[in-house]
């Protein structure tokens, strides 16, 4: 009879034996324990960056910690330059502080070139205006103006000249900016001196006090007022008591935020997603050499009368083991990562959704949660659930190699036949997809299908090449076949490759068309040769100049307003229908003569307009149908006649040709002139725009805005190729952790070979024949599933998150590259793999004499 | 009774913060402004020549200086309400004001209103130059002193007469100020020793307010009527470094004669006493140490935070034994604390022994 004690014995004396193969395998420990750290590290680091922006959202209508309910903003929706007339006038806000509304706190927030041209944004606020109570933050590091800032003299330098400018470290290095530094503006305009500190919710941008930023950037009125909390009869009271042309408008920035980054989001989940899966293929890996090797141990301890439940929970308690070690581990190193990778992402969105992130991640415990249950299911799946069937196997089963043949040989049919199921369900779920989400596990569908169907795939591949070979050549022959040998112990590790060179391929396919897309888009858009935005510029004295005709061939003058429209915001432009850029502007599609109908305008009451592509995919909105836009006379109706590309644009926006625009937007502003220049006359150029009042800045070169916005579009994707990077990494890992066990595993074979007189040189080849076969192969199945990647994420993926299409551009040079990248990889693991043989080689000779 | 602490501790931190250590480096005391360093800034001096209306006009060649009102009121049923506006300035550097955005000027007004029902109070914060804030001659020339939509209007130059309007948590105040007797200049002719380390301030006021107003609360007004007292006061360096608060006391007599008695408390001990008083008719007597005894019968738990209360000297004994009076001060209620930027005790006060009366009790630094 068995008592408790001795089972509880029996259990850590089964466990110990099974733990003590980690012990005499540090090799496949060290890459068990690398893979799961990868894998969970990507994954939290990506995970640890969403719900940081997330949650940096919902702060996003706080500045300095005061929370801006509402804004009050000009009426007509004129964009904010700063001109005389534009924004909010400072004695409108005096008048409302005067009105007992100290809910109400002025803001400016403007973008302006430095003299190097780079774009920078500045925000400033008055910090005695902050409202009191909206400023006691919580506590720890949610207070925004932790207690040190304000101790010895740093507060009153800020708001007295020469003021002060505050940087995130960052930005301060992006610029190179060091403390104490005066940013160089066009003129003889120089930004305060630099001081390297941020605070929440500042972003990339500089913080300044509102006097400072007034008196610097040369305006009389601030950008918006911000209104922290309102009681709907405050509410009432102030929009009663605001002048005529102010509105108050809520704050859904926040909201505004989580909708336009949504996408974003997801996509960043499942790169996460992968690379984690990635991880768990080299744990896998590791798992499968851990059972060959303690096969023997299972089939002893079951002779010894373990029984299957005791090997169980022992099974159990080594997953819950590693998972929690792998979570530790990999929270630790994801929590670096993302400290690392965050300013790439908050670059990202701030540059395409003005969304602002702190630069402190926190760790909830919610996420550690995540992981933790994250692991335990990857180990689940990896780790216990082939440990469990091994442990079952019956006894006598378990010593017969051909057992072990066959179940190698059944392996390779079950992951066939679930890759053919898989490719059913996505084809099947292919039509119905209408969120991102859908497409992404449409898209996972696809790329497990094709990584289950690989080893079908590369056995055939040596069949085929075995019976294409001519008996003769006895020695390539040996090497093709060799590769069987090779092929169960690398199905794993070459799965993890395929996947991760399919996304790469798919990822950079779509980045590469993007940018293509973009820039074709950025010539005909940025067709002009300069840029005007200025207060002080009498356009009318410019163009009407007679001497302007030696350099001037032709000029657009904008004017815009922003809005919202189908809760979104919404930008409506009026152009000028014979300006060289109008004529030009690229139609994804329209009705027929639609831009000549637009151009020419409609008698009927409903006049035709543009939309952008967003307006079509993200609002479903059809060619021809008649959309309702609120102008100040009230609703107007607008029939949309055609679609224009708008890459890259989070927002709604419409074209109307200048007259019908003003006609109902009289008192919208400017939003910048173009001017073509005759040949190279910039200085000519130059000197007519000073004359007409312009002042040196106010104009920015096409080449610049071009260059500053492909700067923008590449440092946006920086992320994606940084996450290629990591998840190619994390695959050569599994790589050489595969060929490694192999090799391990083989050296008795290979002391038999060099026993019987074979040269190492002979050896490399006859082993890196098939590898190299092997990996081709996989490289070979990657083309068509990245294609399809690439093919899903940019007609169906992108259009259903951003709204808009473009060109697939298939291009072989990434590719090349990519390839060139994996051989090395490849190679490099087995120049590893290869000199540790070598090393051991002589060891295992020995050892096959003795045993002989 | 009632209490509504608008402010949290650490709000108030940091406001101290802001407001005091632009110029200092001390972290936990938010009176140290008070004690800071006046180099560069102008000196409080004996024998100042007094010249009014003007000097109800800001000295920003000062470092700090207020427009304290106090008021003790009734309603028609009796009931006692207690009023409290002050207007602070700030000199944040000795420098000429260059004005508009760039302004050294800070402004702090804090107003308070106690009801039967209850204590409200709230601080408010601006910058000087940008109109938000300040004190001056209005176009008409007439004395405005303002911050945001708190204000007090003069009819002529002078504060008195005068409206003060204010609103605090919905309590919205509406008072008219008079007084028919002349400003009282407190210590030597205006100059108010606050310790024999030279420490002074210029200082005035005018005890005898008759007020009139009402108080509108979510229905119907109140109307209120009584005493207020107001004080003006500037200096560069008003407490000395062994300085960690002082006592303060006015007191409107049933009689008619009104007293004000502070006591500035020594780390050592060894306080320092002042006070006047003053006729019905405004004639103002210097009361000296030797003058007076003004002692605590006891202390009270007052509830500072929402997590924390304080024992304070709430009950006092005041005798001015020259004068052969005597009495026994005790508020009206004990929650008066201000959790504010700076803060301190500041409510009503029943006075009873030889004369009654009634008025204000201000306790900082504890």
């Amino acid at each position: 009879m068995t008592t408790r004690s001795n089972a509880w014995q029996q259990f850590v004396w089964v466990l110990t034996t099974l733990l003590s193969h980690y012990r005499r395998h540090p090799g496949q420990t060290v890459f068990m324990a690398i893979g799961l750290m990868t894998g969970v590290a990507l994954w939290t680091a990506v995970q640890l960056i969403n719900d940081h922006a997330r949650s940096s959202y919902a702060d996003a209508n706080q500045l300095l910690g005061a929370q801006a309910g509402f804004w009050i903003r000009p009426k007509d929706g004129k964009r904010d330059g700063g001109r005389d007339g534009e924004g909010v006038p400072v004695a409108n806000y005096i008048s409302l502080r005067r009105a007992g509304f100290d809910e109400i706190y002025p803001v400016i927030e403007s973008r302006i070139a430095t003299a190097d041209g780079e774009l920078v944004t500045i925000i400033a606020t008055d910090l005695l205006a902050l409202p009191i109570d909206s400023l006691a933050g919580p506590t720890g590091s949610g207070t925004p103006f932790s207690n040190d800032l304000f101790t010895g003299r740093q507060w009153l330098p800020l708001i007295q000249p020469q003021y002060q400018a505050w940087y995130p470290q960052s930005l301060a290095s992006q610029l190179g900016v060091a403390e104490g530094d005066q940013l160089q503006l066009p003129g003889s305009k120089r930004l305060p001196p630099a001081i390297i500190q941020a605070r929440e919710q500042q972003g990339l941008r500089i913080f300044m006090d509102v006097g400072a930023a007034l008196s610097i950037l040369e305006r009389s009125s601030f950008s918006y007022l911000a209104v922290t909390k309102l009681s709907p009869n405050r509410r009432q009271l102030l929009e009663q008591q605001l002048p005529e042309s102010l509105v108050l408008v809520e704050n859904q920035q926040a909201l505004d935020l989580s909708q336009l980054t949504a996408s974003l989001h997801t996509q960043l989940t499942a790169m996460g997603l992968l690379s984690f899966a990635v991880g768990l293929f080299i744990v896998f890996n590791s798992v499968r050499f851990s059972l060959l090797v303690r096969q023997g141990t299972f089939t002893t301890l079951r002779e010894l009368g373990v029984s299957t439940q005791v090997l169980g929970i022992a099974i159990v308690v080594e997953t819950l083991l590693w998972s929690v070690f792998g979570t530790a581990a990999g929270i630790g190193i994801g929590y670096l990562l993302s400290g690392l990778l965050l300013p790439t992402v908050a670059a990202s969105l701030q540059t395409l959704f003005g969304a602002i992130v702190a630069s402190e991640i926190g760790l909830s415990k919610t996420q550690v949660l995540a992981a933790w249950a994250l692991t335990l299911g990857g180990l689940v799946l990896a780790l216990a659930a082939p440990m469990w069937t091994r442990a079952r196997m019956s006894v006598l089963a378990s010593r017969s190699p051909s057992e072990w043949w066959r179940v190698d040989e059944r392996a390779r049919w079950q992951l066939a036949a679930a890759a053919i199921i898989l490719m059913v369900v996505a084809a099947l779920l292919f039509p119905m997809m209408d969120t991102i989400t859908d497409g992404f596990v449409v898209l996972a569908l696809i790329l497990f299908a094709g990584a289950f169907f690989l080893p079908m795939a590369l056995h055939l591949a040596i069949l085929l090449a075995l019976s294409v070979l001519p008996s003769s050549s006895w020695q390539a022959r040996w090497a093709v076949s060799d590769a069987f040998s090779q092929l169960p112990q690398l199905r794993i590790a070459l799965m993890a490759l395929l996947l991760t060179l399919t996304a790469n391929i798919g990822v950079s396919t779509l980045v590469d068309s993007f940018r293509y897309a973009l820039s074709d888009w950025l010539d005909v858009r940025l067709s002009a040769d300069l840029y005007v935005r200025s207060d002080s510029l009498d356009i009318n004295q410019l163009r009407s100049s007679t001497s302007n005709k030696s350099w001037l061939i032709n000029s657009h003058l904008r004017s815009g307003i922003s809005t919202r429209w189908q809760n979104r915001p919404t930008r409506i432009e009026g152009l000028d229908v014979s300006a060289p850029d109008s004529q030009a502007i690229l139609l994804a599609t329209q009705i027929p003569n639609g831009f000549i109908e637009w151009q020419t305008g409609s008698n009927e009451t409903v006049q035709p307009i543009l939309a952008n592509e967003q307006v079509h995919y993200l609002a479903r909105v059809e060619l021809n149908e008649v959309v309702t836009l609120d102008t100040p006379n009230g609703p107007m109706l607008f029939r949309v006649t055609g679609f224009f590309h708008d890459y890259g644009s989070p927002y709604f926006r419409f074209y109307l040709p200048n007259r019908s625009f003003k006609s109902e937007w009289p008192a919208a502003s400017r939003d910048g002139i173009a001017l073509w220049i005759r040949g190279d006359n910039f200085a000519a150029a130059e000197q007519a725009l000073i004359n007409a009042g312009a002042e040196p800045g106010d104009w920015v070169r096409q080449r610049d805005i071009r260059r500053i916005s492909l700067a923008i579009f590449d440092r946006t994707f920086a992320i994606t190729s940084a996450l290629n990077g990591l998840t190619l990494l994390v695959a050569g890992i599994a790589l050489l952790a595969a060929l490694l066990a192999i090799h391990q595993q083989r050296l008795p074979e290979y002391a038999h070979w060099r026993s019987l007189g074979m040269h190492f040189s002979e050896w490399f080849r006859l082993v890196a024949v098939p590898l190299l076969i092997l990996v081709t192969v996989t490289g070979l199945l990657a083309l068509p599933l990245g294609w399809i990647l690439s093919w899903m994420l940019i007609h169906e993926l992108n259009v259903t998150a951003f709204g808009w299409t473009m060109p697939m551009l298939w291009s072989w040079l990434p590719i090349l590259q990519l390839a060139a990248v994996t051989f090395s990889v490849v190679f490099l693991a087995f120049g590893v793999a290869a000199l540790r043989v070598r090393a051991t080689l002589p060891t295992a000779i020995k050892q096959l004499a003795s045993d002989s | 009774m009632h209490v509504i602490l608008k402010s949290k501790a650490r709000r108030a931190v940091w406001l101290i913060l802001i407001l005091c250590y632009g110029s200092c480096g001390y972290a936990a005391d938010s009176f140290q402004l008070l004690r800071s360093d006046p180099t560069g800034y102008a000196k409080v001096k004996p024998n100042r020549e007094w010249r009014f209306p003007q000097d109800h006009q800001p000295h920003e060649a000062y470092r700090i200086e207020w427009w304290y009102l106090t008021a003790n009121l009734n309603d028609e049923a009796g009931n006692q309400y207690g009023v409290h506006w002050t207007l602070f300035r700030q000199s944040l550097d000795t420098e000429p004001n260059p004005g508009g955005w760039a302004s050294n000027q800070v402004w702090m007004a804090h107003g308070a209103i106690s009801t039967p029902a209850g204590h409200v109070y709230k601080q408010r914060f601006a910058r000087g130059g940008i109109g938000q804030a300040g004190v001056e001659l209005n176009p008409d020339g007439m004395f405005e002193a303002w911050l945001d939509d708190w204000t007090w209007r003069g009819s002529s130059a002078s504060p008195l007469p005068g409206e003060l309007e204010f609103e605090v948590d919905n309590y919205k105040i509406s008072l008219s100020l008079n007084a028919s007797t002349p400003w009282v200049l407190q210590g030597e002719s205006g100059y108010s020793k606050k310790s024999a380390m030279g420490q002074a301030s210029y200082y005035y006021s005018q005890p005898h307010i008759n007020i009139t107003g009402q108080l509108t609360h979510n229905s119907a007004p109140i109307k209120l009527k009584g005493k207020g007292w107001l004080d003006r006061e500037w200096s560069s360096q008003p407490l000395a470094p062994d300085q960690p608060g002082w006592d303060w006391l006015s007191i409107h007599l049933d009689d008619g004669n009104a007293l004000m008695i502070y006591r500035l408390r020594h780390t050592n001990g060894d306080h320092w006493y002042s006070g006047s008083w003053i006729k019905p008719n405004g004639a103002s007597e210097t009361l000296g140490p030797d003058d007076i005894i003004f002692e605590e019968i006891r202390r009270t738990s007052v509830q500072v935070s929402a997590e924390q209360s304080r024992e304070m000297p709430l009950h006092w004994r005041v005798e001015l034994p020259g004068k052969n009076l005597a009495w026994e001060v005790e508020p009206l209620s004990a929650e008066h604390w201000l959790d504010t930027a700076f803060p301190y005790w500041e409510g009503p006060v029943e006075v009873t022994g030889s004369t009654t009366g009634k008025g204000f009790l201000e306790l900082t630094g504890y």
